[in-house]
């Protein structure tokens, strides 16, 4: 039996009646939401997800279109909810997932992880905050009960996300990696998370066994567990859609070769409408080297502390992933605040949250300018865009000077309170 | 981002050169461990760039060249892959004969016609035609030419041609009233009936012949236009290659073959001859699979309000575009337009006294089509458009002729032709009047006429199959020409042009378009024409689709120097911090080697 805190419940029961306010006492608002550019993209809108459900139910393929790419499970799911009720069921299924993360996020938070890793304490590891004040912030971030309204299918695979990192923490590996291959199915980016949750499995692993077996064979097993729950996965995915395999060239590809340029927050449309026809394959590839190169340098410099790697990839996410939306900002401020004993060694952060506020509230400005009004054009929205992913950039590379600071400062604690500089 | 393997310092070090009293403290030197970390990044960063980064861009920027046979091609164009002949075969029925007499005849003739001809590209062969019965039990005297109606022909010429395959048949007779040999070619066939005096009957002994030499000169006549025709097209497909052999991408060793062929129709067509053809080859069409044919009806005035024309059309146009079809297709396409004045340009018709006719003059004939006001719109269907005019007088200027020659149709090279049908009586011009079947025939026959001048028929032969058959040689020469030559092109064009891509569908069109062209070659070979024509618009129609490839010219024009801007605002500053961490890693390695040596 599970004793439900007081304060757990009160947080998740305010949390629920503020969403459910927004929901039915603002009935164009999901719509609304759902509809800006923001918060949906071509691979996560709730619309394109009706489309592909009502083909779905009418015995249609659902990536006859070219509309819908997203994972054949979710149609399963989403079609056992009964029509007549779609609305409010959805809103309410959305409102269980936002939950579902903060009881994840408070899990982590709890684990202590953030403080002292396997191999590494921090010198500061008390000054934290609470993991019920660490699961408010994220319930009651703005960015996050907008990307609740929207319902944007990037909330499944956040709470995915979250789900492996909260069983990595708590020592179970063998969860933490199904977790990890659900959220690499519905989208492919979390794949890039495997090697830090691998660290992070086996810290803790080596922690709470005090035994240390060989990382190779670990990694080995572990990546090949993540494999065969992806081909598990897909094999079901295949079966869904009627034994054929062209959702993977819907769902998977639209992330590699980015045939869909409808605007967004992110750095790669604006980019990839320009190119020369001769060079965009080229240039996609670069892209995702670009993002995936940083795994291999942040496991080996910060290889320490698994979980900030996790947490400064999913900002780097964040900023160069092909469709970034607002859910993956809002993921990554709900892992940063476990990092609280970092918050004094950055040097930028009035600049960096004045940058984002900024970004926040002339970005719709400068989008309806151009879409609306008609008096703007594509370089307003992008420059806002840029704005937005300057900030976001100041607070990762804040976030990793402090960190690295921390780190050598259990080195020389004499400079613990002094300006330094990096040379 | 930051340069990965950090290292801190003081704030200030600048005072450190400076001022005794304030030496700041140098950093404590970095332990092993976080050298090695740092040295470990980078090459983690490198080995993306270069295990994964290089072989993206190798594999992303490189142009696909599919591979084609280019010597192939090459001897194709000039003409070293095959050299087109055109053996004819000619059945002599000869019943009355003694086979032996018969045979003795043949051989003769045939040394005969060999002497003739001097174009060895084109030549007859005479055989004995099996012993048929005669349709219709004909007796020994020249059957009277009937006039058949063009259905009846077609259908007589359909039997023919499935009974044997011979370009003509020459049927001998002897008859008694006449004193020299005589011969006659029907008009709706291809048979020749030679008549011949009892007396010239050959016998097996005697070497010359006077029915042997009558009958070769006649033969050699019939065949003479075909033959000077397809002497000028090999001509200039020869003087076209002796043009590129001055270009740099021939080698030399084709050199002594097209000498070869150069000489030859040379010596057989004289200038003036060749000067003819020029001017005939230029006037009629350029070959196009599929040609659009409109029929037009102008009057000035509001009658005839309509005409029969698609039964009209049916019975006497469309027999002949279906037996054409083996060299060109046809869509046709019909339209009237009242009140179509004449161009103010054009003098009005004079009425001539003498012979009770209206006269146009000669030099309004070219602007006789108001193309400003009359809608003859210049493409519609598929292929090139030829326009025929019907133009009916009205009532008070007819009959309208051209002066001096007295004609009433004439024709417009590359866009088609004017018939002005004068009216036999007042009831095609009254008001609400339709102009009948038998009215538009002889406007008809006179298209089909123009359409085959158009086409490039040969117009001395009397004989409308026989011209048919001349068509479909002459196009198969053409198209089997101009398609080499189109591979050639290609084959140059790639060789000099190494930045363009060569997508799989022009190696999927060159390798179709060279094996038509070999079965065209062979089919020539053994003179099944029909055959052989159709292979050739096969190699036409592939040989210009991978011609006119559009994936091919995107590259073309992309000079370098972009390539540095393409690449250098994403590259150069992700490559910047990449290359200085890389050149001081590399320097401490060396010094700290160099340390460890002293």
């Amino acid at each position: 039996m599970m004793v439900i805190d007081r304060r757990k419940a009160l947080l998740f029961g305010s949390a629920t009646a503020l969403r459910l306010l927004l929901f039915f006492a603002f009935p164009s608002l999901p719509d609304l939401l759902t509809g800006r550019v923001e918060i949906s993209t071509p691979v996560t809108s709730f619309k394109r997800l009706q489309e592909g459900l009502f083909l779905y139910t009418h015995n249609v393929s659902p990536y006859d279109g070219g509309v819908f790419h997203q994972a054949p499970l979710l149609l399963s799911l989403f079609a056992l909810i009964p029509s007549s009720l779609f609305s409010p069921l959805t809103s309410l299924l959305y409102i269980a997932l936002d939950l579902l993360c903060t009881n994840a996020l408070i899990q982590i938070a709890e684990s202590r992880e953030a403080g002292s890793s396997r191999l590494f304490t921090s010198p500061r590891k008390e000054l934290k905050w609470d993991s019920i004040a660490i699961g408010a912030a994220y319930l009651f971030n703005p960015f996050t009960i907008a990307t609740c309204i929207g319902r944007p299918i990037s909330v499944f695979t956040n709470c995915a996300i979250l789900h492996a990192i909260a069983k990595a923490v708590s020592g179970k590996p063998m969860s933490s990696i199904l977790a990890l291959g659900l959220a690499s199915y519905l989208s492919l980016y979390p794949i890039l998370l495997l090697p830090p949750l691998i660290l992070l499995c086996y810290d803790r692993q080596a922690r709470d066994k005090k035994e240390t077996p060989p990382i190779s064979t670990f990694a080995i097993k572990y990546t090949s567990l993540f494999f065969a729950t992806k081909v598990w996965f897909l094999y079901i995915s295949n079966i869904l859609t009627g034994g054929s395999w062209e959702f993977i060239s819907s769902t998977y590809s639209v992330q590699l070769l980015l045939p869909d340029l409808t605007p967004n927050m992110g750095l790669w449309w604006y980019f990839f409408i320009e190119i020369f026809d001769s060079f965009r394959e080229f240039f996609l590839g670069i892209f995702w080297l670009h993002l995936g190169g940083y795994v291999g340098g942040l496991c080996i410099r910060i290889r320490r502390q698994p979980l900030f790697i996790i947490t400064t990839l999913l900002g780097i996410f964040a900023i160069f992933k092909p469709y970034p939306s607002l859910s993956d900002t809002s993921l990554y401020f709900a892992m940063l605040p476990l990092y609280r004993h970092l918050f004094p060694l950055m040097r930028y952060t009035f600049f960096a949250l004045a940058t984002i506020l900024y970004a926040t509230l002339l970005g719709p400005a400068f989008y309806y300018l151009w879409i609306y009004a008609g008096s703007g054009n594509a370089n307003f929205f992008y420059a806002i865009t840029l704005v937005w992913s300057l900030g976001l950039s100041e607070i990762v590379a804040d976030s990793l000077f402090a960190v690295l600071r921390d780190e050598w400062e259990v080195e020389r604690p004499e400079m613990k309170g002094k300006d330094v500089r990096q040379i | 981002m930051m340069a990965p393997g950090t290292e801190f310092g003081e704030g200030d070090r600048d005072y450190r050169l400076t001022s005794p009293a304030k030496s700041s403290k140098k950093p404590p030197p970095e332990t092993s461990e976080s050298i090695r970390v740092r040295g470990l990044v980078i090459v983690s960063f490198w080995a993306v760039v270069i295990f994964l980064g290089l072989p993206v861009w190798l594999w992303t920027t490189s142009i696909h060249r599919a591979r084609l046979p280019l010597q192939e091609m090459l001897d194709w164009a000039d003409g070293k892959a095959c050299k087109p002949t055109f053996p004819l075969q000619i059945a002599i029925e000869a019943p009355f004969l003694q086979d032996a007499e018969a045979r003795h005849l043949m051989r003769m003739t045939q040394h005969a016609l060999d002497d003739l001809n001097e174009f060895s590209a084109h030549h007859l062969r005479l055989r004995l035609a099996k012993s048929l019965s005669s349709p219709s039990g004909r007796n020994a005297s020249i059957p009277e030419s009937q006039d058949l109606e063009i259905g009846q022909v077609f259908q007589s010429y359909e039997d023919l041609d499935v009974r044997d395959d011979s370009a003509l048949t020459v049927r001998l007779r002897a008859q008694d009233s006449i004193q020299a040999a005589r011969s006659e070619l029907q008009s709706h066939s291809t048979i020749l009936d030679v008549a011949y005096a009892p007396n010239q009957t050959p016998s097996v002994s005697s070497s010359s012949s006077a029915l042997a030499t009558f009958i070769a000169n006649r033969l050699q006549e019939l065949f003479a236009e075909e033959q000077a025709i397809i002497a000028y097209i090999l001509g200039q497909s020869a003087a076209g290659i002796q043009s590129t052999l001055h270009s740099p991408y021939v080698s030399p060793a084709t050199a002594p073959g097209s000498r070869e062929v150069r000489s030859r129709p040379n010596r057989l067509i004289n200038p003036e001859m060749a000067a003819r053809l020029a001017s005939r080859m230029t006037r009629s069409l350029k070959y196009a699979p599929t040609y659009h044919i409109t029929m037009s009806l102008f009057t000035p005035s509001a009658s005839p309000s309509s005409w029969q024309i698609e039964s009209a059309l049916a019975e006497y146009l469309t027999p002949l575009l279906d037996s054409i079809s083996a060299v060109s297709n046809f869509t046709v396409d019909t339209q009237v337009q009242f009140h179509a004045t004449f161009s103010p340009s054009v003098h009005a018709p004079e009425h001539d006294a003498d012979h009770g006719v209206w006269t146009l003059q000669e030099e309004d004939l070219s602007g006789f089509i108001n193309a400003a006001e009359w809608p003859l719109s210049p493409s519609i269907g598929a292929g090139p458009t030829l326009n025929f005019v019907l133009y009916v007088p009205d009532q008070t200027t007819s009959p309208l002729v051209v002066k001096g020659t007295q004609a009433s149709s004439w024709l417009i090279p590359h866009w088609g032709g004017v018939v002005i049908l004068n009216p036999q009586d007042a009831s095609t011009t009254s008001v609400g009047s339709t102009l009948s079947k038998e009215a538009i025939r002889p406007a008809l026959l006179t298209f089909s006429h123009q359409l085959l001048s158009f086409l490039g028929a040969p117009q001395t032969l009397p004989s409308l199959p026989l011209q048919l058959q001349t068509l479909t040689r002459i196009r198969a020469a053409s198209l089997l020409l101009s398609a080499s030559s189109t591979m050639g092109s290609l084959a140059r064009l790639t060789v000099a042009l190494p930045s363009i891509a060569i997508p799989e569908t022009v190696s999927t069109a060159v390798d179709a378009t060279l094996s038509h062209l070999r079965y065209t070659c062979n089919a020539l070979k053994e003179g099944k024409f029909t055959e052989a024509l159709e292979n050739a618009r096969i190699a036409e129609a592939e040989a210009e689709r991978g011609f006119f490839e559009k994936s091919m010219v995107g590259q073309v024009y992309f000079p370098d120097e972009h390539k540095v801007a393409v690449y250098l605002p994403l590259l150069g500053p992700v490559g910047v911090p990449l290359i200085m961490s890389a050149l001081k890693e590399l320097k401490r390695m060396w010094a700290s080697r160099k340390a460890q040596r002293t």
